[in-house]
């Protein structure tokens, strides 16, 4: 059945492999969009010294490895031209550059596991960043409650991206447009300061969404 | 904040301009931008040497201190050794597969690329005055005017017209910079 497979894909044209190109591209997709993830997991795992934080950071960096191997396997059956195998080098260069992001940010989480007082350094410095991270918590009367977070396109209108959600005991990472927002919920979120001081007054009910977008 | 924190803090605001800048050379293949990106990255490599010896002298610090300063600065050096990985995919003179432009095209975050034109109401007005980053999520990360380069403008940043932004952001953010662009 293998060598079925690996025929079929030989037989497809250099230049048009409709399949496996569609894979390639997915998988380096997935790949881009896991680092910008797992970069801002692993900062606010260190600086919050949260234990599941990182766990997602380890999770997602093993999905990497996952995600590289089969990046590795449909270039090397798409390549037989040196023209192709060319092409597929920088494929793969972009490839292992984002698995290379994905290891030092795992090896940030580390940090945890070896008994430090994290939480009076990191925040600190983090704070100061040209984008921070924040935790803020939706309470019961913000408007937000009930509404998906691709319905209230918070990033485009504040420029503050959620990377995770914690909903009772449960977490959220890398909530997509479809994850509603419910009361209690914390958000940790990374963006301009002024963005995330919108996105605090409407979680706490100070503020109604319409004038954010207003 | 002393020396040490905003040594940490410029690495990590560098590492993160030096990727966007990567992935931007890459889509628009335009070395400028790669070489740009060699040259934060030498930056980066300074700024890790600096925290590891301020860190091992402990003058102004505990042992623990000195020891998560070298951990986060070593892999944010090595976030920034990734992005350099990726400008040199731009510098060697080798034909882009088409894949890799469609694969970031289609991220969570794009990157964008457009000229402000005579009458934008952006002409004249600071990247601060116009609240770009808050008001739609676009980030700008480089400038060109004319044959000169303005990489990681900040709030002060004068934008004018004949400007080409170079910027990232949510997946609507062409069609928004766009609208901004137009707008008088």
């Amino acid at each position: 059945m293998r060598r079925a497979k690996l025929e079929k894909e030989l037989k497809e044209e250099h230049g048009e492999i409709p399949y496996e190109q569609t894979s390639v591209r997915e998988l380096l997709t997935l790949m881009k969009d896991t680092t910008e993830l797992i970069v801002d997991l692993a900062y606010a795992a260190a600086a919050f010294e949260n234990r599941e934080l990182a766990e997602e950071v380890r999770h997602l960096e093993s999905e990497m490895d996952k995600m590289m191997y089969q990046i590795r396997l449909k270039c090397m059956l798409a390549s037989r031209t040196m023209e192709a195998a060319e092409q597929m080098t920088g494929i793969l260069q972009v490839a292992s550059s984002t698995e290379k992001i994905s290891d030092a940010a795992e090896d940030m989480v580390k940090l945890l596991d070896m008994d430090l007082n994290l939480r009076a350094i990191l925040p600190h410095i983090l704070s100061e960043a040209d984008e921070k991270i924040h935790t803020i918590a939706i309470y019961p009367s913000s408007d937000m409650i009930g509404k998906a977070i691709g319905q209230l396109m918070i990033e485009s209108h504040t420029g503050v991206r959620l990377i995770a959600v914690r909903r009772k005991n449960r977490w959220i990472f890398g909530p997509d447009a479809d994850t509603k927002l419910f009361a209690n919920d914390l958000m940790i979120v990374r963006g301009v300061e002024s963005g995330c001081r919108e996105v605090r007054d409407v979680a706490h009910g100070e503020m109604p969404w319409s004038e954010v977008i207003r | 904040m002393n020396q040490e924190d905003r040594l940490l803090l410029e690495m990590k605001n560098t590492s993160e301009l030096m990727l966007d800048l990567a992935y931007s050379a890459l889509i628009y293949r335009n070395r400028d931008m790669a070489k740009e990106v060699i040259e934060l990255e030498d930056r980066v490599d300074k700024l890790h040497e600096m925290l590891i010896r301020s860190a091992l002298s402990g003058e102004e610090q505990s042992y623990d201190r000195g020891l998560i300063i070298i951990k986060i600065s070593d892999s944010i050096e090595r976030i920034a050794d990734a992005a350099l990985d990726i400008a040199d995919v731009v510098l060697r003179d080798i034909d882009l597969h088409p894949v890799v432009r469609k694969s970031l095209d289609e991220a969570d975050v794009v990157m964008i690329k457009q000229r402000v034109e005579p009458k934008s109401i952006l002409h004249g007005k600071t990247l601060g005055d116009v609240k770009l980053a808050t008001e739609t999520g676009i980030w700008v990360i480089a400038i060109r005017r004319g044959n000169d380069w303005i990489y990681g403008p900040d709030e002060g940043t004068t934008i004018s017209a004949g400007d080409i932004l170079y910027a990232r952001g949510p997946d609507d953010s062409e069609k928004k910079l766009y609208s901004w662009i137009k707008a008088k």
